[in-house]
């Protein structure tokens, strides 16, 4: 592109060298002989020509001072096939027009000389009054252009115009190497009546000196041409590459900067002004951009590398891919790397951060995932039918239970009850999707069909936006109303169960203590009676039977105990019952090595049986006795005066008055450091005939205390930890009276 | 020992087997005791002669009671002490024993605190 452009501009130059008005290159060759005095010889006169348009003027001149009356140039247009004198001395206008013709007008004797290529004598009859010497000029050289010279090329248009082996056509007078165009001129010279042959070879000789002297300057103005036009596309190159944002750089087999352009003297050149930081930024920069390209020289021809360059300016970082490509010679030699780099740092920005993203995304995704995976366990285990509708009130999800009531979603439901179900349910969800509220609740009768009934639901149903506050869809719970009325029912039930045992179990124990009390009551009274009567050898089995025995009464005076309400019901001092029971089995507990501590507080009388709450202290404190004597202590304590040893068993008494509502509660508090309740019995220590004493006890204790204490509207609480005591409390309600 | 040898008791329950034993723990402890099975005999016997205190069971044949029996005995001898033998007292049956200054012996007895009330009981009234 670039050669061939450059050609055309050659050849445009030419011809405007050819064109000159010969008059006035005329009067230019006389300034030229008043200048220089030297030149009287015609060889010397054209050596003064430094443009080729000065040759042919030059040359009619000289021949006009041979003594020939007129002498013309007709030049030919390659491009036009043209042929006019484009210079003359001493021609008429008339004269002038004669010779104009074209290339291909193989008759005219003129075009004739300059296809022939060799001088020739015309005859006067042909164009002219007289006879007319005509001379072709064409571009010739005796040796080759320098293109040719340096690519070993024999064929040079130069050289074979000059040779004359093969005639080239005038059309393609261009030279095979440097494309240079050449010339055709004819010279005409009116010859006089009579010319010798000596004056013809002088003439000869001067136009073919002439012509060699044409031929050298058009020869360089050619190179000056093609130069220019080389400025031009190397101008119109360095444009494009300053206009580049990407730095481009050149570089040489050695990487030495050859040219770079703007983008990249921003990162790799010097200023003179530049800050210590920015030189040193600088300087690393072309380090690093060396070392890129000897790795990249090293690994093939095409290559890319990433190069972080510091932004001297701007101070920072900036990620390029660099690209390199060798370049060459005409000749295919490598004359060093072209290197193209792209700003990749937004890319590489945008690349991490969409991979971040995508990172980002796949973790929501995962815990979505999660989430849902979670939400059909939660929806699944909830046990209440779960319906999801669309934000047209069309069922999208059923959950398992769902389904038992509506089908599967999706699938074309025929059974009767099931599409009556689906009826109920879309009208529902209908009217509860464009209902203004968020949330609502109803009832809806439907169809169950595992058992084959009715089942009233409780309905709870809530809306579930967008991001623009419109209905995206709802959620629906269905609660089976019958199936909680079925355990609210069994709760009462159970309740009942519980209380009728409760009565049954006291009524029974009534009843055998009634029936045995008689029996037991003559057994009691034999055994003693029989008591110093046994024979030696029957004493342990006698013993056997007065314990036994023994421990049967117990039961029954127990039992008995609970229905027994001898004294009146009234108010009655709590404090005296606390102390009547310490002085009564204060012998006993002495004995034990318990300490007892009394702390009797200001309290109202309390409304009650004063002998059951005789009873339930008594157990109490029995209790706590033998909680505290299960221990090591010995059997049997010596009476009297022998001082105790010191003792960790103790057993404690308060009563207190709690002010509250009304007139509040009074508490009795009988607190032990025994064995502690087990644990195996804690939860049942209540119920009748739970003992943690083995034989001695008869497990009936506490369930006295217990009804007792119930049937006085008051609460027991205790705590008891193992090995270390327990403590009983029991909460009494004060009556105003 | 003499001072029991004295002492009269009348002691009522419609148990046999009881009422035998009874008789029995009140022989061996010196007493002259008498037993009877019925109100109706009791009464009977009352009038006869006198007697130091009275056991009595409280509920006794045809829906009598040992309240009957001491009331019986106290219109003739006021202020006989007396005692009510019972596995159940009601609450009314409770209240009428303290009212009436009868003590309350809660079967099964134990035999200690039974022969104990007794002794008490003839000392205070012998006193």
């Amino acid at each position: 592109m670039a050669a061939g452009r450059g050609q055309s501009a050659v050849a445009m130059k030419k011809e405007s060298v050819a064109a000159v008005p010969g008059r006035a290159q005329v009067s230019g060759v006389e300034k030229l002989e008043r200048r220089s005095s030297f030149a009287r010889q015609p060889s010397l006169r054209l050596l003064l020509a430094e443009r080729s348009e000065e040759v042919l003027p030059i040359l009619l001149d000289e021949i006009v001072r041979m003594g020939y009356a007129r002498a013309f140039v007709a030049s030919s247009n390659f491009e036009s096939g043209q042929i006019s004198v484009t210079a003359e001395i001493n021609c008429p206008a008339n004269y002038i027009k004669r010779f104009s013709t074209f290339l291909w007008s193989g008759d005219d004797p003129l075009v004739g000389v300059l296809h022939k290529g060799e001088p020739a004598v015309l005859p006067h009859a042909a164009l002219n009054r007289r006879a007319l010497y005509a001379h072709p000029l064409i571009f010739r050289n005796r040796s080759r252009c320098w293109e040719a010279e340096r690519a070993r090329q024999t064929e040079c248009l130069a050289v074979l115009n000059d040779r004359s082996v093969r005639r080239m056509a005038l059309q393609e007078q261009t030279c095979s190497t440097c494309e240079m165009r050449g010339y055709a001129y004819v010279v005409g010279v009116d010859l006089p009546k009579t010319t010798s042959e000596r004056q013809l070879t002088e003439l000869r000789s001067l136009i073919e000196l002439s012509n060699r002297y044409l031929s050298r300057l058009f020869k360089v103005e050619h190179y000056y041409n093609r130069m220019r036009d080389m400025d031009v596309v190397i101008a119109q190159m360095e444009t494009v590459l300053a206009s580049m944002a990407d730095p481009v750089i050149l570089t040489d087999p050695q990487h030495r900067v050859i040219t770079q352009n703007r983008a990249a003297e921003r990162f790799f050149s010097i200023p003179e002004n530049a800050s210590e930081g920015a030189q040193r930024a600088l300087e690393l920069n072309n380090l690093l951009f060396s070392a890129a390209l000897s790795s990249m020289a090293m690994s093939g021809t095409d290559s890319s590398r990433d190069l972080t360059l510091v932004d001297a300016k701007e101070g920072e970082e900036v990620l390029f891919e660099a690209v390199t490509a060798p370049t060459y010679s005409r000749e295919g030699l490598r004359t060093g790397l072209v290197t193209v780099m792209r700003d990749v740092t937004d890319l590489r920005k945008a690349d991490q951060e969409v991979r971040a993203n995508l990172e980002k995304l796949m973790q929501a995704e995962e815990i979505v995932r999660q989430d849902r995976d979670r939400m059909s366990l939660v929806i699944e285990a909830v046990g209440d039918p779960i319906i999801v509708a669309d934000n047209a009130g069309k069922p999208v999800q059923f959950d398992t239970l769902a389904s038992q009531l509506f089908g599967k979603i999706g699938e074309d439901v025929r059974d009767q009850g099931r599409v009556r179900n689906l009826v109920k349910l879309s009208a529902y969800l209908t009217a509860f999707t464009f209902a203004f509220g968020q949330t609502e609740e109803g009832k809806l009768k439907l169809y169950h069909p595992p058992t084959d009934t009715h089942v009233e639901f409780n309905t709870r149903s809530g809306k579930i936006l967008d991001a623009r506050g419109q209905v995206s869809h709802t959620v629906t719970v269905l609660r089976d109303l019958s199936a909680l009325r079925k355990v609210e029912e069994l709760r009462v039930q159970a309740r009942m169960l519980e209380m009728e045992k409760f009565a049954a179990t006291g009524r029974l124990a009534g009843t055998i203590a009634h029936e045995v009390n008689n029996p037991m009551e003559a057994i009691k009274n034999s055994i003693h009676l029989l008591q110093n009567r046994v024979k030696p050898g029957a004493e342990p089995v006698y013993e056997i039977l007065k314990s036994e025995t023994d421990r049967v009464a117990r039961i029954v005076r127990q039992m008995l105990g609970l229905y027994r309400s001898s004294s009146q019901v009234g108010g009655f001092d709590l404090n005296r019952v606390v102390e009547d029971t310490v002085t009564l089995f204060g012998r006993q507990l002495e004995r034990a090595g318990v300490q007892t501590e009394l702390e009797l507080g200001k309290i109202p009388p309390v409304v009650g049986s004063a002998d059951q709450f005789r009873q339930i202290l008594s157990n109490l404190v029995v209790n706590a006795k033998d909680a505290m004597a299960q221990g090591d202590l010995p059997e049997s304590v010596p009476d009297g005066d022998t001082p105790l040893p010191e003792t960790k068993m103790r057993l404690f008494l308060r009563t207190r008055h709690l002010a509250g509502a009304a007139t509040g509660r009074v508490v009795v508090t009988i607190a032990d450091t025994g064995s502690g309740i087990p644990g195996a019995i804690r939860e049942s220590m209540f119920e009748p005939f739970v003992s943690s004493k083995g034989e001695k006890g008869t497990g009936l204790g506490l369930w006295i205390v217990r009804g007792i204490t119930q049937s006085h509207g008051g609460k027991i609480r205790v705590r008891s930890q193992d090995g270390k005591g327990t403590v009983f409390q029991i909460y009494l309600p004060v009556v105003r009276r | 020992m003499a001072e029991k040898q004295k002492s009269r008791v009348l002691v009522v329950d419609d148990e046999r087997n009881v009422l035998l034993t009874y008789r029995m723990l009140l022989e061996q402890e010196g007493y002259e005791a008498t037993a009877t099975l019925t109100a109706k005999e009791a009464i009977r016997l009352i009038e006869k002669q006198k007697f130091d205190i009275l056991l009595c069971d409280l509920s006794l044949e045809e829906k009598r009671t040992g309240f009957e029996v001491i009331n019986a005995a106290r219109e003739r001898y006021a202020g006989v002490p007396a005692v009510l033998l019972t596995g159940y007292a009601s609450p009314e049956a409770a209240e009428y024993a303290r009212e009436n200054d009868v003590a309350v012996l809660y079967k099964p007895i134990e035999i200690e605190e039974f022969l104990k009330t007794i002794a008490s009981l003839l000392k205070e009234s012998h006193a």
